[in-house]
């Protein structure tokens, strides 16, 4: 799938497009250019492939069609769910260690009069559903937790999350997108009124994603315009993206258990390798997805460590990366108590379906060279 | 790849620091580019719209875009923190204490170098390089900086300060270039920035307005300032008021707003009692200073010395004596200079001119 020459343990950033969506992409974006608001049948191809992309994902995350928005991506999905439904004089509950796509949004709202109150993760990297029970006022409107954890993996309890939010008569949104494309969802039989997705995160294209509003919520939009997405998030639609990202999310879910499985395999084969080793090191978070491996090396500093890898072509992430290409020990790992010391010594390796033994294998060897 | 000893080449996205890169690679070494994070564009106002500003996202773009050009990776290494305790707060307190600093001076001597060399250490590359245009040699068991052959750019002057030790390790492949030569140079290889302007402002002060970054980045400072301050001659009687020292700099002759039959400059500067010394040109001539935060990048040198001394960037040069007087190092001008001012750098040549080292100039009643 990748023909650079570079080794990419980044899966959590984003991920290569997978080259059926790629393939079925092209097709759409020579094909088909009309503006799916126009009425003659140049308009209703495109809107027929952007409809049929709602119906298939839909039946993935089993809600209903009417329940899927497309959006730019899971920014922009976040922005939607917390500014669409809080308004002045109201509670808002979320995490510490949440996305910027969160937090940002978060500080906004309170210079707005809206209270905000943030949980922070315990010590192995997970929201207690206690924490947010605590938080709990009459006002509180909305409740925020992330299904996994950006940095660290981690899985939170969002059923049981969503149950006390349904038991307070609270609306219960959820980042998921480190989660989509990794692990089954039913929307059906959980109590989740809002969940953001992008498509970049599992073999898609960037540039699209959805967010999940269960019947009957009132959104306030933010962008105005021709009423497209039923004017929650108006703008030409557009098909390609539309259908990439629903192509990769089906070819995610019909190879679901083939992808976890390998991954899982990769995953064991990196620790077998590494405890051979005289590296010292620990890994933070538990609860975790599987290839998702948010490791402190004591004895190295996390950015040389990816610079130096960088240079041998291996890309792995640390710390919160920045405009400029410079980056900060990551902020996520503070709220789970790390120290900065150690913090500034961990790095992120995310491991994606087209890593091989083979590149298991280099990546422990080059590990060994600079550290050891 | 195999075997070649590879280079951390500072780059700032500018012109001087692209070509830099592609004569280290000419020159048939492994070559990583670098950009320094010094500062954050938004805690330290101004003009944001600029771009040949170094810092500034563009500017690390254009230097990440250089890089892929010449096929070699990029990083952006954050020094913030470290710039600012070193080099931004001390320009402010110096520039409160009526003294006119230098931060690029202070910024090579305290802040560059040093993590330059640490970060080769980290990214095994024995050596670094700059755009900076003078010359290093090896002479004899020694290294040392020579001026660069463009004398219109020539900037030994701002290198007095760096730690001796890290000569060894430092490559300046501009200093046998002109100016001119590199924009060719750069404009033959079509790098984006070839013919980008010159930046000649503090890197953290975009816009060039002193006053402004003073009165926003300290403001709680500038607040116990008094908006009035004293106008002196020089024998010390008061004939005026002024808007305060920090608006004022040694040799200034505008904004005195007094009149006088001969022009009046301002010769000295006194933060503690918020006033100003005004005089003649004449007076603003002297032939002595006290030199403070000495650097030898000389092994050999002993004092008194005959050597040329440079008291401003772009300066004349003029012979001078340098002496210790009981541990105090002091510069004594053949012929009176103009407006020696506090704070600035005073850098010692040698006939070849070899730069020897330098200083900070302190105030000298003689």
């Amino acid at each position: 799938m990748i023909k650079t020459k570079n080794l990419y343990f980044d899966i959590a950033a984003t991920t290569p497009l997978d080259l059926r969506v790629a393939n079925h992409m092209h097709e759409i974006n020579k094909d088909i250019y009309g503006n799916p608001s126009s009425i003659h049948q140049v308009g209703q191809k495109a809107h027929n492939i952007i409809e049929r992309s709602r119906k298939k994902i839909a039946e993935i995350l089993h809600c209903k069609q009417s329940e899927i928005y497309f959006t730019s991506g899971g920014s922009e999905s976040n922005n939607i769910a917390l500014r669409g439904v809080l308004s002045k004089g109201d509670h808002f509950i979320t995490a510490s260690y949440e996305h910027p796509a969160i937090l940002e949004v978060a500080k906004y709202l309170e210079k707005n009069n809206i209270e905000v109150s943030y949980i922070n993760p315990n010590s192995d990297g997970v929201i207690n559903p206690e924490d947010i029970k605590k938080e709990i006022k009459s006002n509180t409107k909305l409740v925020s937790i992330m299904a996994v954890n950006n940095e660290i993996g981690t899985i939170n309890p969002i059923e049981e999350i969503s149950n006390i939010c349904k038991n307070n008569k609270i609306y219960f949104h959820s980042d998921a997108v480190q989660y989509i494309g990794k692990r089954e969802i039913n929307l059906d039989t959980l109590n989740i009124d809002m969940l953001s997705l992008g498509a970049h995160k599992f073999y898609g294209p960037k540039g699209v994603g959805a967010i999940y509003i269960k019947s009957g919520i009132h959104i306030n939009p933010f962008i105005f315009g021709g009423g497209q997405e039923k004017g929650i998030r108006p703008g030409t639609e557009n098909p390609g993206l539309i259908s990439g990202m629903c192509h990769a999310l089906e070819i995610a879910m019909k190879d679901f258990k083939k992808n976890s499985a390998h991954i899982k395999n990769m995953e064991t084969l990196f620790f077998k390798l590494l405890n051979e080793t005289k590296i010292n090191y620990k890994v933070n978070g538990n609860p975790r997805l599987d290839g998702m491996i948010n490791i402190t090396f004591f004895d190295y500093d996390g950015h040389s460590l990816l610079l130096n890898l960088d240079m041998k072509n291996i890309a792995i992430s640390f710390g919160s990366a920045c405009a400029s290409g410079s980056a900060k020990a990551s902020s996520a790992l503070l709220s789970i108590g790390l120290q900065e010391e150690i913090a500034n010594k961990t790095v992120r390796i995310s491991i994606g379906k087209q890593i091989t033994d083979k590149n298991i294998y280099f990546l422990i060897d080059t590990l060994k060279e600079i550290i050891q | 790849m195999k075997n070649k000893e590879t280079v951390l080449v500072a780059m700032s996205g500018g012109v001087d620091s692209a070509v830099a890169l592609l004569k280290i690679i000419e020159m048939g070494y492994n070559a990583i580019g670098v950009t320094m994070k010094l500062w954050e564009y938004k805690n330290v106002g101004g003009n944001t719209l600029k771009e040949n500003n170094c810092c500034a996202v563009e500017s690390i773009n254009n230097a990440k875009l250089v890089c892929e050009r010449l096929g070699v990776p990029h990083y952006t290494i954050d020094f913030s923190e470290d710039f600012e305790k070193k080099v931004i707060n001390n320009f402010v307190d110096e520039y409160l204490a009526g003294r006119t600093p230098n931060p690029c001076v202070r910024c090579n001597s305290y802040v560059k170098w040093d993590t330059f060399i640490n970060q080769a250490d980290k990214l095994g590359a024995k050596y670094i390089a700059t755009g900076h245009y003078a010359i290093i040699e090896k002479n004899e068991k020694e290294y040392k900086i020579i001026r660069g052959r463009d004398k219109g750019k020539d900037q030994s002057y701002v290198l007095w300060g760096i730690p001796k030790e890290t000569l060894s390790r430092t490559i300046l492949p501009l200093g046998k270039l002109t100016k001119k030569e590199v924009r060719q140079i750069a404009t033959e290889n079509k790098f984006e920035n070839a013919q980008a302007p010159e930046s000649m402002e503090i890197c953290f002060i975009p816009d060039n307005n002193y006053k402004r970054f003073i009165n926003e980045y300290a403001q709680d400072k500038v607040k116990k300032i008094s908006k009035k301050g004293v106008t002196l001659n020089e024998d010390g009687e008061k004939i005026g008021e002024n808007d305060g020292f920090i608006n004022y700099t040694v040799g200034q002759r505008k904004g005195i707003g007094l009149t006088n039959p001969e022009p009046l400059y301002v010769k000295e500067i006194s933060s503690d009692k918020n006033s100003i010394i005004v005089s003649q040109k004449k007076s603003l001539f002297s032939k002595k200073c006290k030199v403070s935060n000495i650097n030898w990048l000389n092994n050999k040198i002993e004092l008194p010395l005959e050597a040329f001394a440079q008291i401003r960037y772009n300066g004349q040069i003029s012979e001078t004596k340098i002496s210790d007087n009981k541990g105090s190092i002091f510069a004594t001008f053949d012929k009176p200079q103009l407006a020696i001012t506090p704070g600035q750098s005073i850098v010692f040549y040698d006939n070849n001119e070899t730069l020897l080292g330098g200083g900070i100039i302190e105030l000298h009643k003689s």
